[in-house]
């Protein structure tokens, strides 16, 4: 510090608060500055000059040797941002490559470098290599961004079309249960000509297509056995214990059902609900008999 | 390559003496005929009667951090006629040290690393021996290490020095643009450059303070020596690096020291842009302290009237 002031030589007072931005400083490549100049500044204009003038090459130097470029900067250029400063400089480094190359040319020396020729770099292969895997990390990571984002819209959109979907089941639900009311009506007020058949429920819709449980046959398998005949031949396949499953028993078991939802195969379907087959009519009068 | 040319130059001259004098036999030399004074005379002057033989001790102090070692070692990869030499102890006798040391190497100039406290770096930049000398505080550093940097060039090969016009407005600026386009340009024919140009210094101020960029120039070109104005227009850079942001502190009349040409008047010393920071730090606690107190003092001066009705919910 001692060092520093004197170096310095500006006998700043400490307490005298005109360091502006005291809150930035600590950031590297911030820098404080006096907001005014300090009066006792050296500014030795002849020495600087008659420096100049002893170390300065001959006015007559061709650009070949000094290859350097002044290059008009338009305006002051705002040096806490970043993008027009570095911009700036860019535009500066480009100016003076252009000029120098049409120098070059115009004198007729090479000076682009020929594709064939290969030399040490300033930086080495490896460090190139690795320059390289962080550009190709950089991309996919931008990728991989980008395809979430993708995703997360196709999402949303998929939501959409499921509601839509929803909605439309519901529609075509309730009209379906409309029409289902409708011919009722028609069936009351036509005195149950139809009868009641199967075939004249199929017909009343108006889409034309029945609503009946699927009734193909599947055969060998029992009624609301869900499994679809599997459990016999899987059973069949299994462990020991089904294997020694008398024959018999695998038919009755095939027949009559075996694993499945029980309450299923115990409902009325549309076909039993009238069907009075099964009950022992001999019963009725015999009671009555006896009542008698 | 001049060699030659003068050779056959000589010759020419003989030719023509032979026409109009005497027989005269030029003496013989290693290189070829010699030729009278005039002729050599002319010949100076039409070849170069110039050439730059710069040549740039780098160094550093002791206690360098990392950081400005490798900044050092870049400008030393980027420089073909340097000569890097060991650190120097840094104390108050190192200009005369340094001075001897170049001489040493028989440089004519010299960039030196100073960096103090392990965070501050200040570049001396001397020409040697009669001077000018400035010392400058360095800003803003990132190395060529640095991953976001994606440029690289030959080694050695002469780089192009762009200069921003605000240096030809006050007299220390163009003295500082002498300085640095004498130490970073590297000579023509150096034995360690190669020949083509394929990156760009620049050296802008803004802001008072010196940046520097060194940019890869890619250019398409069809293997040939020769651009177009499409060419040119599709040219483009990319940042080699290093970075750094120099920002000029004073200006010495001789190397490493002598009187004092120029004192940057706004400069304000990283020490002490620290001890006020601290002082403002510190001053937090003492001020609390003080307001605590004053507060208990006002308390005690104006004491609260008791309440006539602070029981009357009470009973």
């Amino acid at each position: 510090m001692q060092n520093n002031a004197t170096v310095n030589g500006m006998g700043m007072e400490d307490d005298d608060p005109v360091v502006s931005g005291s809150e930035s400083e600590s950031e590297e490549g911030e820098d404080v500055k006096l907001s005014e100049p300090s009066k006792t500044a050296v500014y030795n204009k002849d020495g600087l000059l008659d420096k100049l003038g002893d170390i300065s090459w001959p006015e007559n130097v061709e650009f070949q040797h000094k290859l350097s470029v002044d290059i008009d900067q338009e305006q002051e250029v705002d040096v806490n941002d970043d993008l027009t400063r570095e911009l700036a400089f860019y535009t500066q480094a480009l100016e003076g490559a252009r000029q120098a190359f049409t120098k070059f040319q115009s004198v007729g020396l090479p000076f682009l470098r020929p594709s064939d020729y290969y030399a040490e770099m300033v930086k080495s292969d490896a460090h190139m290599e690795k320059v390289k895997g962080r550009l190709l990390a950089e991309k996919r990571k931008i990728e991989e961004a980008e395809e979430r984002r993708k995703a997360r819209e196709n999402k949303k959109l998929a939501k959409e079309i499921q509601v839509q979907k929803q909605k439309e089941r519901a529609k075509q639900k309730k009209e379906e249960i409309e029409s289902v009311k409708n011919w009722r009506k028609q069936r009351k007020q036509s005195g149950f000509a139809g009868g009641d058949k199967d075939g004249d429920f199929s017909l009343a819709f108006e889409d034309g297509k029945a609503f009946e449980r699927s009734s193909k046959k599947r055969p060998g398998v029992a009624p609301g056995d869900r499994s679809g005949g599997k459990t016999k031949q899987g059973g069949g396949k299994g462990g020991k214990g089904f294997d020694k499953k008398r024959k018999d028993r695998a038919y009755r078991d095939s027949k009559f059902g075996f694993g499945g939802k029980k309450g299923l195969k115990k409902q009325n379907t549309s076909e039993t609900t009238n069907d009075f087959r099964a009950f022992n009519k001999s019963n009725f009068p015999k009671q009555k008999k006896q009542k008698v | 390559m001049g060699n030659k040319r003068k050779h056959s130059e000589a010759e020419a001259a003989v030719d023509v003496k032979k026409d109009d004098s005497a027989p005269e036999r030029p003496k013989r030399t290693l290189l070829g005929f010699k030729n009278s004074d005039e002729d050599k005379k002319e010949n100076d002057s039409f070849r170069v009667g110039f050439r730059n033989k710069e040549k740039v001790l780098v160094t550093c102090s002791r206690r360098i951090s990392f950081r400005y070692r490798h900044l050092m070692l870049n400008l030393v990869d980027l420089l073909p006629h340097c000569k890097k030499d060991n650190k120097v102890e840094s104390k108050e006798s190192k200009g005369t040290a340094l001075n001897e040391l170049v001489e040493l190497k028989s440089c004519s100039s010299c960039l030196f690393f100073e960096c103090r406290k392990g965070k501050d770096l200040y570049l001396w930049m001397a020409k040697c021996p009669n001077g000018p000398s400035v010392k400058f505080l360095v800003n803003a550093v990132h190395t060529m290490e640095e991953l976001k940097l994606t440029g690289n060039h030959l080694k050695g090969s002469r780089p192009i020095l762009t200069f921003s016009s605000n240096f030809d407005k006050s007299p220390h600026w163009k003295l500082l643009k002498e300085m640095i386009s004498q130490i970073f340009g590297t000579p023509k024919d150096h034995r360690k450059s190669k020949p083509y140009h394929d990156h760009v210094f620049v050296f802008s101020i803004a802001d008072d303070h010196i940046w520097f960029r060194n940019y890869q120039i890619s250019c398409p070109h069809g293997g040939a020596q020769k651009l177009d104005r499409g060419d040119l227009e599709k040219m483009t850079l990319v940042e080699v690096g290093p970075r750094f942001c120099l920002n000029p502190i004073k200006i010495f009349g001789g190397s490493f020291g002598g009187p004092t040409l120029y004192e940057n008047p706004f400069y304000v010393s990283p020490n002490q842009i620290r001890s006020l920071d601290k002082r403002q730090k510190a001053g937090k606690y003492a001020k609390k302290v003080k307001a605590k107190t004053r507060r208990k003092m006002h308390e005690l001066e104006n004491p609260l009237e008791v309440d006539e009705f602070a029981d009357m919910w009470n009973e």
